[in-house]
């Protein structure tokens, strides 16, 4: 279990201890007892209260039985607090992914959950925002949770704090435990609902020709090349066995390469529109299959095509002006 | 409308387990509460589940049906009882509450509420009945509040099954019940009440403050048990066999009330053959314990530890007229030691004769009678003879069912009728001796008492309840009892022998044995054991207890430290024996596990990444001489667990049980040389 380093205060590693406030889990976090509290529900409270208000009773009247039913109820409370507790200890947690989002829509967070050696029932998983996950898990199985949760902002955003709660079996006990791992999306800007058409590349490529790009006819097929788009490759002819294959469009691509310039954006704009602008500008480019340079002030992605060049692009436009990640 | 407040509505299998619950925990009450209440609470339960209550419905009802409903109930059981702040019409109440709550209940709140109000009216049961079978009829209410809570735990839980439910209800029950057993013995017990009298006016049969006719013939018909007797000294013959309960001395003409005035008395000397026993006695609610006429000492709360002598705390103090009263009511089942000198006198206290000579106005023939009778007599203890030898010769009947006579009555049982059960012998006697300057009262207690064959102890029973009579001559008291000179056998064999053919015998008080009474009496020596074992642990027992094991008047934080501790080991108990427990895991992981578990300690570990097949590859590389034998536990490991559904049969699995059985121990596995 990963910890503070000891140079910190005696405080600071036993809040962190308690609450998990920092992302320090790193490797697959087991739960034991140290991290797991249990308290009763509200229910909980009202039948130990019931069973208060029956033992006063049995007093009163000298009700042995009266004495016995209470007791065996509350021994049947006491086991489900340890129930409560097995049902929870010795699950496995690890992160595995964080998706990519636009601000404005909720990102998706994976992380496997292990049942390990018993049957888990009504496992919670919930972060401080964005609806919990309820996951029940036979022995010996390890399945994905995938966490929705909304992004409001551009730029990094961590996971935050984990809840693995459950009240199983009686509903009477909530046994819950904190895991806290480094896992970060990445938002990426909002596009701009109704963007300007893309820029004309500062080489004079006609505008009617890149406007009409969108309409752009399938030409023939030729050889796959390594790098080629995957949603340019013939893929009905890779299913039919008939080798790999890229499809050419008819006056699309080829003169479409363009540059999009932070610097040529109207002075109007302040930063986030820009940015905004240009989000929408580099799915549009990767829409109609161009490709595209990206300049903005201190980072410059030379031209390029393809998943990984857009992923490159939308990346630099989320951590535009963010500090750099540890 | 306001639906996120009330959650999703109940489901059809959360209702059944609510309805289940309520059910049980009203069933044990149907034969406690008024036949209306138990019909209403039990139909309103019903109806919810046969009438499908859609949300605009529940909501009309909620607003005006129930309340309505509530406040009928109410006022109806305010009618039925006479009064509504005490304990019955409240068990009344709330078992109707929980049908109509039941009736309006639409999410999870209600039903957690619901469970709670169950397992209270659950309790409520042992207001009116301890016995074998009232914990019994707790257990379905027990099973199913855990199986209500369970159904209830999420909206979701509406879908799954219940019988998995139950199971682990059962489990968490079992698991609890070492908790249950240690907070049993070791809470501490009351010694009374926490507020207010915990018994109910006439819930109880006994003797009674007062003596009428018909008061003990009533008393008669009831087969319930008295009080129980063990014996450490032999058992005294029938005739011998007077239970001394409450003393009467004045006399109105018509019912016959004890002295006010009862000052301290002397226990008689031990005398001759004194017995030896012990008395577990049922509650009855007034002050007076049973002993054999005439005990010799207090009772006291046996102590089987204590060296013999030793005193230990009197449970109750002697009259000057050889009452014993104790403290305070007997709410619970009491058990005490008693030694008694079986003799049928004892020395007057002074000052004794002058309160039973009263004599009151009317019955004018038996006062002449007597006075007549006196004169032809020489002497008290002769003119005694006489008047039981005219009881004798008469045509006196002892029956259960005696003419009621309003005027007169002792003239009228004496000449007119004949006809009298115990409490008119005794009552006519005792005028006949005042009436002659002979000082007498009437006693009341019981005589007899059938010893059970299997339990080794007396069972003394409502039906055994008696009067007689006590005279002073010569400065002592002497029982008189002149039902034995009308009916002898009463005294020699019970009642069931002396009444007359027809008359109406409790069951068990007849004198045949049959196999309905034989089973009756084994079935009374096993609830004897319950109730002295289990609904009799008390206060005076709990201290046994403690003292046995150790802990008598330990300070309560040894106690709670004693609890602590306990329940610290019982809760790794539970956790370490459901790890010893094999998880549910299909029969071919398990064998598949066992060979990859002896191929690593034979050195060769399965890495994580690696399935089955690649992983016998390299054991059977590393083994050639069992290349094949590895080769097939993985194959058909592979084709049970990752291979089409039909290819699942018992027969693989027992294959590959037995390829895994043929592979060699780890240690001639490690032991063999690695290939080149």
């Amino acid at each position: 279990m990963a910890t503070l380093p000891l140079s910190t205060s005696w405080f600071a590693r036993a809040k962190q201890r308690f609450w998990r406030l920092a992302p320090s889990d790193r490797e697959p976090v087991i739960l034991r007892h140290s991290r797991i509290y249990i308290l009763p529900t509200r229910r909980g409270f009202a039948l130990i209260a019931t069973l208060v208000v029956m033992l006063l009773t049995a007093m009163n009247y000298a009700l042995s039985l009266g004495y016995a039913m209470t007791f065996v109820a509350a021994g049947m409370v006491a086991a489900a607090l340890l129930a409560t507790f097995r049902n929870l200890a010795g699950i496995a947690s690890a992160p595995v992914a964080a998706g990519e989002a636009f601000a404005g829509g909720e990102v998706t967070f994976t992380l496997s959950l292990a049942s390990r050696d018993r049957e888990r029932t009504g496992i919670v998983v919930s972060t401080s925002d964005g609806a919990p996950e309820v996951i029940d898990l036979p022995a010996d199985a390890t399945r994905p949770v995938v966490l929705s949760v909304v992004a409001p902002r551009r730029g990094p955003q961590p996971l935050g704090r984990v809840t693995l709660s459950s009240n199983f079996p009686l509903g009477l006990w909530r046994g819950w435990a904190y895991v806290h791992f480094p896992l970060t999306a990445c938002i990426y800007p909002a596009p701009e609902t109704a963007p300007p058409p893309l820029p004309t590349s500062r080489l004079g490529i006609d505008p009617q020709r890149a406007a009409r790009a969108a309409d752009a006819e399938l030409g023939g097929l030729r050889d796959y090349e390594r790098g080629d788009p995957h949603n340019r490759i013939a893929w009905k002819a890779v299913a039919r066995g008939g080798g790999w294959y890229t499809k050419q469009f008819e006056g699309g691509s080829g003169g479409g390469a363009l540059d999009l310039d932070w610097s040529e954006l109207p002075p109007g704009l302040d930063e986030e529109s820009r940015l905004s602008r240009l989000t929408a500008w580099v799915l549009a480019a990767e829409r109609e299959t161009r490709a595209f340079g990206l300049r903005l002030p201190g980072v410059l992605l030379a031209r390029g095509q393809g998943a990984g060049h857009r992923r490159a692009a939308l990346t630099a436009l989320a951590s535009f002006g963010q500090p750099k990640p540890t | 409308m306001n639906a996120s407040k009330i959650g999703t509505p109940l489901a059809r299998t959360q209702l059944g387990a609510l309805a289940a619950l309520l059910l049980c925990a009203q069933m044990p009450l149907w034969a406690h509460v008024d036949h209306w209440v138990a019909f209403a609470g039990t139909a309103l339960v019903v109806a919810r589940l046969v009438f499908p209550f859609d949300r605009n419905n529940l909501r009309n009802l909620r607003r005006w049906l129930l309340p309505g409903l509530a406040i009928a109930a109410a006022i109806g059981i305010r009618v039925e009882y006479g009064y509504f702040i005490a304990r019955d019409p409240c068990v009344a109440f709330l078992y109707v509450l929980v049908g109509i709550k039941f009736l309006e209940a639409r999410g999870l709140r209600d039903g957690a509420l619901l469970v709670c109000l169950a397992l209270f009216l659950a309790l409520t049961q042992f207001f009116y009945a301890q016995t074998i079978l009232a914990a019994a009829a707790a257990i379905p209410a027990l099973l199913a509040t855990g199986v209500a809570l369970a159904v209830l735990r999420t909206s979701a839980g509406a879908t799954e099954p219940w019988r998995p439910h139950l199971t682990r209800t059962v489990r968490l029950i079992l698991q609890g019940v070492p908790i249950a057993a240690l907070l049993f013995v070791l809470f501490p017990r009351l010694a009374g009440p926490l507020w207010g009298s915990p018994l109910e006016s006439g819930a109880r049969t006994g003797l009674s403050e007062s003596m009428s006719p018909g008061s003990i013939s009533d008393l008669s018909l009831s087969d319930e048990v008295a009080f129980r007797v063990e014996f450490t000294t032999g058992l005294p013959p029938p005739s011998e066999r007077y239970w001394r309960g409450p003393v009467f001395s004045r006399f109105d003409g018509a019912v016959w009330r004890p002295l006010y005035k009862l000052r301290g008395g002397r226990y008689v000397p031990s005398a001759g053959r004194p017995s030896d026993y012990t008395v577990t006695m049922e509650p009855h609610g007034k002050l007076w314990l049973f002993a054999l006429e005439h005990p010799t000492g207090p009772p006291r709360a046996p102590n089987p530890d204590a060296p013999a002598g030793a005193p230990t705390e009197a449970l109750a103090a002697v009259t000057y007229d050889q009452q014993l009263l104790a403290k305070a009511p007997i709410t619970q089942a009491v058990r005490y030691t008693m030694r008694s000198a079986t003799v049928g006198t004892f020395a007057a206290v002074v000052n004794d004769a002058s309160d039973n000579l009263q004599l009151p106005r009317g019955n004018p023939r038996t006062v002449e009678f007597a006075r007549d009778l006196r004169g032809r007599s020489a002497s008290d203890r002769a003119y005694i003879a006489a008047v039981l030898d005219w009881f004798r010769t008469e045509s006196f009947v002892y029956t259960l069912s005696p003419d009621i006579l309003d005027r007169d009555p002792v003239d009228g049982f004496l000449f007119d009728t004949h006809r009298g059960f115990c409490e008119h012998f005794a009552g006519a006697f005792t005028l006949l001796m005042r009436a002659a300057g002979i000082p007498s009262r009437v006693v009341t207690g019981y005589q007899g008492g059938e010893m059970n064959p299997t339990g080794e102890y007396l069972i003394v029973r409502q039906s055994d309840a008696h009067a007689w009579s006590e005279a002073l001559l010569d400065g002592k008291w002497q029982r008189v009892d002149p039902t034995a000179a009308v009916a002898p056998s009463r005294i020699e064999r019970g009642i069931g022998a002396a009444l007359p053919a027809g008359e109406r015998v409790p069951y068990l008080a007849r004198i045949e044995m049959t196999w309905l009474k034989s089973l009756s009496l084994h079935w009374d020596s096993v609830n004897y054991h319950w109730q002295r074992g289990f609904v009799g642990f008390n206060l005076e027992r709990q201290r046994d207890f403690l003292r046995e094991i150790g802990l008598k008047g330990a300070p309560p934080w040894r106690l709670i430290a004693v609890l602590a501790g306990a329940a610290f080991v019982w809760g790794i108990a539970v956790l370490g024996f459901s790890r010893l427990r094999p998880s549910r895991i299909d029969a071919e992981v398990a064998l598949w596990r066992r060979a990859c578990r002896r191929l690593a300690r034979a050195g060769l570990e399965r890495r994580p990444d690696e399935g089955p097949l690649a992983y016998a590859d390299r054991a059977a590389a590393r083994w050639p001489a069992v290349a094949a034998l590895i080769k097939d536990i993985a194959g058909r490991y592979a084709t049970l667990r990752y291979g089409p559904a039909a290819g699942r049969s018992a027969d693989v699995v027992a294959q590959l049980r037995t390829s895994v059985g043929a592979l060699p121990p780890a240690r001639a596995l490690r032991a063999t040389p690695q290939p080149a």
